[in-house]
């Protein structure tokens, strides 16, 4: 709090149904990406490496893991003195009853006494399942030399995809912004809303407070809160955003964030030594390749056995692929096992999971990839 | 929690190590990749129970320090455990002063202040696991004053040759304890692990420190081989000592074979190290890595066999490494072709296309050479 006088807090609640059995038990910033990390890893390393020392993470859907993983702040660097992770789940107070996050402005709203505390100037609002790499001081430099009330992170979409995003219209000498839209049907901008917000904290508090008893408010960032800012005339400005950033919905799009850290020189740089990213710490072994093994383009982490072949894939902590099995154009999370003779092709191939002996999944030509979420059967 | 406190003991003069020694303590060695050689004893200590672990430092602190810092990455208890780095501060005359004992005797109030009846001593220059409490157990039902443990082997006309050893009598008691002078094949190899009470460790100490300024404990124990009980444990599962340059180099690439390694790292007993928060290892288009144990944060290109990569480093394109132990950070240029090789951190073997060793006598590139 003392090196920028700004807090962060995380939305980490969201179930992401759309990656179907991989947030059955887990919330969607606790699923894993790029071999070692978990998604959530990016804003909290991220809030570290921008000396951002306190942090909030609220969470809800499926949180025993996401709680506990969070609440080890050390990972990230966030545990000296006066910093620290805090995981802010719904909570029963004296004044209030226990009642779940209504919408990411309600999550907020329900931790106002939390963030009180710090009384920051400055609270940053980020969200869980996001992976990009962002110095937030910078976006904070800039919203103090706007003299602005809040400050949008914004990334330039195409143009035909713009209408599936929060799209800002800003004047584009200034960067102030001149309207919202949710979802145009004909954008105006390809300015995209990336859910990354600094606001003035005593302007926030203020508006959070009437959005609360508001019974016709959804309670959400993008739907209430800026509408409102933008209805009062207040300053808002568009801090545009360069490099790689994507939001996984999808098993498609987890896939192909995952497969875009194969590219050489690939945007995201995992292994620029200036922004790490941080994660938890396995004991697992090195990686061990055997002496008929193939690899070909892959991304590999600690814990990997490799006896067959390997192309175009991005292998997770643990996962195991045995002699004369192929892995290609395909994920394997963590602990997953591919056994002998077993081809895996345009897979995502869930935590823990085996396929059998000379099993076959996945296809070259499918439109989409399939997600391996149970045990496959192989021959005896 | 043990009944015992760890000490890790330093590599005394009886082992030298070229090149890589004078950088750092045989202790602080980067082995296979992505530890140091000392994690082992301290892993054993740790999943033993052991969580008051002194670690003894001779000379060149820096590096072992470093990757020592408070403990936490050994899963020692944080309020309950601890992890003492103790130095030996005096300035010796001579190295031969610089024993095991001067460090003891220098650390005396600390050692008298450790509130455990026994203690486990393990050198820090040895890689193998090892349940303490098991042979803490076996010390005290035995009645002992002292248990050694051993390993046999039957290379010890080539190799081990500046290890001691053991001489067993059929009842298991230790008779003497003379250094391996490579006269015959099979022989017991002496550990340099030691279980005995506190007090009798503070004995031998004193005993030692006033009959030879240059005494080490070993010294001492085999003096007293008649006057107390010592007995020997056999250990079985995969032992290397870092006694030497060849040794050295031989540990890290008997681990390259995956049978091997299960020997060493055995299920539920984890080897704990230093996080470096490397990103995984990226292979290209057109590498080809065989028979090998890569480490996180690698760029590989060229081509690898049977080799051990430490983290971060580089393969360029067109690189040969082959039978190598490269230590991390290190660069092997565009085309450049390395066999038989150490090369210590952050080396850059650039220019010289062929740097070629021969197999008997692997060679060495010094950490931060550019060739």
């Amino acid at each position: 709090m003392k090196q920028n006088n700004m807090l962060a807090m995380i939305l980490a609640g969201g179930r992401g149904t759309r990656l179907h059995e991989l947030t059955k038990k887990v919330a969607k910033p606790a699923v894993s990406y790029g071999g070692k990390y978990r998604i959530i890893d990016f804003p909290l390393s991220n809030c570290a490496n921008s000396g951002i020392d306190v942090v909030g993470v609220l969470t809800q859907y499926e949180s025993v893991l996401l709680n506990s993983y969070v609440a080890a702040g050390r990972r990230w660097g966030l545990d000296a003195k006066d910093s620290g992770v805090y995981v802010l789940p719904p909570r029963e107070k004296a004044d209030a009853n226990l009642d779940v996050y209504r919408g990411t402005a309600d999550a907020i709203s329900q931790n106002i006494d939390f963030i009180d505390t710090y009384s920051p100037e400055y609270l940053l609002i980020l969200s869980g399942d996001h992976i990009y790499k962002m110095n937030y001081a910078k976006m904070l430099a800039y919203h103090k030399e706007n003299n602005a009330d809040a400050t949008i992170a914004v990334i330039e979409v195409p143009m035909k995809e713009a209408s599936r995003f929060g799209i800002m219209n800003t004047d584009e000498t200034t960067g102030r912004i001149v309207e919202f839209e949710e979802k145009p049907e004909k954008p105006k901008s390809n300015l995209a809303s990336m859910g990354i917000y600094i606001f003035n904290w005593k302007l926030l508090r203020k508006l959070l407070m009437a959005d609360m008893k508001d019974p016709d408010s959804s309670h959400d960032f993008g739907k209430d809160i800026i509408p409102t800012l933008l209805n009062d005339g207040k300053s808002l400005y568009a801090y545009k955003y360069k490099g790689y950033w994507k939001d996984v919905g999808t098993i498609d799009s987890l896939w192909e964030a995952n497969m875009d850290l194969l590219d050489k020189n690939n945007e995201l740089d995992l292994n620029d030594p200036t922004w790490k990213i941080y994660t938890e710490d396995v004991v697992s072994l090195p990686q061990y390749v055997g002496p008929d093994a193939v690899i070909d383009r892959a991304f590999i982490t600690q814990g990997c056995v490799i006896d067959g072949t390997v192309k175009n894939s991005v292998l997770f902590t643990d996962s195991k692929v045995a002699a004369d099995a192929k892995v290609i154009d395909s994920v394997l999370m963590p602990g997953a096992v591919v056994e002998e003779g077993a081809v895996v092709q345009r897979a995502l191939v869930a935590d823990g999971i085996r396929i059998g002996k000379n099993a076959v999944v996945g296809s070259a030509d499918s439109e989409n990839i399939e997600l391996v979420a149970k045990r496959v059967k192989g021959e005896e | 929690m043990s009944k015992a406190f760890g000490i890790v003991n330093f590599a005394g003069n009886h082992i030298s190590v070229d090149g890589l020694q004078e950088f750092r303590p045989v202790g602080a060695f980067s082995f296979l990749g992505r530890y140091r050689v000392i994690d082992f004893p301290i892993s054993n200590m740790s999943n033993s129970g052991i969580d008051n672990i002194q670690v003894y430092i001779r000379r060149k602190p820096r590096s072992l320090t470093e990757h020592l810092g408070t403990g936490r990455h050994y899963n020692i208890n944080s309020k309950r455990g601890k992890l003492h780095i103790l130095y030996t501060e005096s300035n010796m005359v001579s190295d031969l002063y610089n024993t095991d004992i001067a460090a003891y005797i220098e650390n005396l109030d600390v050692i008298q202040r450790v509130q455990f009846p026994y203690v486990v001593i393990a050198p820090s220059y040895m890689v193998y696991t090892q349940d303490y409490s098991n042979l803490l157990q076996t010390h005290i039902d035995s009645g002992a004053d002292i248990t050694l443990m051993y390993h046999s082997v039957d290379t010890a006309k080539e190799e081990f040759l500046n290890c001691y050893t053991l001489d067993i009598n059929k009842q298991k008691g230790v008779d003497a304890i003379p250094l391996n002078r490579g006269n015959a094949k099979n022989k017991n190899i002496f550990m340099d692990t030691y279980v005995m009470k506190k007090e009798l460790f503070l004995d031998l100490v004193n005993k030692a420190h006033k009959m030879s300024g240059m005494y080490s404990l070993v010294d001492i124990v085999d003096e007293m081989c008649h006057e107390l009980d010592i007995r020997a444990v056999a250990h079985r599962g995969y032992f290397a000592a870092i006694s030497d340059f060849n040794s050295y180099y031989k540990a890290n690439m008997s681990l390259i074979d995956l049978k091997n390694a299960t020997n060493l790292f055995v299920n539920d007993w984890p080897i704990y190290t230093r996080t470096n928060d490397s990103c995984p290892t990226q292979y290209f288009d057109g590498s080809s890595v065989k028979s090998s144990v890569i480490s996180n944060g690698c760029l590989i290109e060229g081509s690898v066999e049977n080799s051990v990569i430490g983290r971060g480093c580089v393969i360029k394109e067109g690189a040969v490494v082959k039978n190598c132990v490269i230590s991390a950070n290190v660069t092997i240029g565009k085309g450049v072709h390395a066999e038989n090789l150490v090369v210590d951190k952050h080396a850059r073997l650039i220019r010289g296309k062929r740097i070629i060793a021969s197999p008997e006598k692997p060679g060495y590139i010094r950490r931060g050479d550019t060739l």
